[in-house]
């Protein structure tokens, strides 16, 4: 399993299909939007997130990095960025490779 | 030495900064600034208490003037001390009672960055924690643009004088200045 993390637009995408062209069936976009989704709709993201990464144990995650702006005054907003963070330092932490996509270009942190 | 941490929110900063604070072989002192005036900030309190459970960590609580834990501790030479965390520091001596929001921002910077300064310089250790709230691109309202640059230079003067800055991301200490 594979953690890509970068700002809005940062080309993770491209990049990540650079890395692994014609893997597409690996890759999950999106998915601090998916995470935003399960929230929205009363779901548990932890355990949806341990239940796919189960079913999908060489899964290439990509997601936005959302925690690095003043803390929100909504509580819905607080808690999904609070909540994404720890889901994301799970996948981390788990993770045979993780790397962080600035203007296209990554750089391996783990 | 002063050891500086940032991270985003929910990056794991702050655990980080507690295993550093577990590994030395000092008196370890939790400096906590947070003043708990709501059932959210309660329960954050809870969950990092829980976190710092049975690790002998002293917990100090000054939402202000943080240079006077010196006088708290019997050694403080001989003490590490974790302060969790800037942003919240910086936000109670600007709004809370007795904080001073009119202040200049020059004027603030110098004061919150001096008291925590002369605070690293009586204790063994000082790592400080600090929170990256300066990459969601939204124009906030003045009083808030102000608090933003205001921490933004207390944490570059940190980074300055420390002899460790270090990044948190979704868990991954990265090296920003010393080494790891």
């Amino acid at each position: 399993m594979e953690l890509y993390i970068g700002g809005y637009a940062q080309g993770k995408l491209e990049y990540v299909r650079r890395q692994h062209p014609e893997e597409d069936v690996r890759i999950k976009n999106g998915f601090h939007l998916w995470v935003r989704e399960l929230m929205e709709e009363g779901k548990d993201p932890e355990a949806e997130t341990q239940r796919f990464l189960k079913e999908h144990p060489d899964a290439i995650i990509i997601s936005d990095e959302i925690g690095n702006g003043i803390v929100p005054t909504d509580a819905f907003e607080r808690d999904y960025r609070e909540r994404l963070g720890r889901i994301l330092i799970r996948i981390a932490a788990e993770a045979e490779r993780v790397e962080r996509v600035i203007c296209g270009i990554g750089q391996r942190i783990k | 030495m002063l050891i500086l941490i940032i991270g985003g929110s929910g990056s794991g900063k702050s655990a980080y900064a507690e295993e550093l604070l577990a590994h030395s072989d000092k008196e370890k002192y939790y400096l906590a600034t947070m003043c708990a005036d709501d059932a959210e900030s309660r329960k954050r309190i809870a969950r990092h208490k829980k976190q710092r459970e049975g690790r002998g960590f002293h917990t100090l609580e000054l939402p202000r003037h943080v240079s006077q834990a010196v006088s708290l501790m019997p050694n403080p030479m001989q003490s590490s001390v974790l302060l969790e965390c800037m942003s919240n520091l910086t936000a109670n001596e600007m709004f809370w009672d007795g904080g001073c929001s009119q202040c200049s921002e020059k004027e603030l910077a110098e004061r919150i960055g001096n008291d925590v300064l002369a605070l690293s310089q009586n204790v063994a250790t000082l790592i400080v924690v600090t929170n990256n709230v300066f990459e969601d691109g939204v124009c906030y309202e003045k009083t808030t643009e102000k608090y933003l640059r205001v921490l933004a230079q207390i944490n570059r003067r940190m980074a300055k004088e420390a002899d460790r800055m270090i990044e948190v991301v979704v868990g991954i200490p990265i090296e920003g200045k010393g080494t790891i």
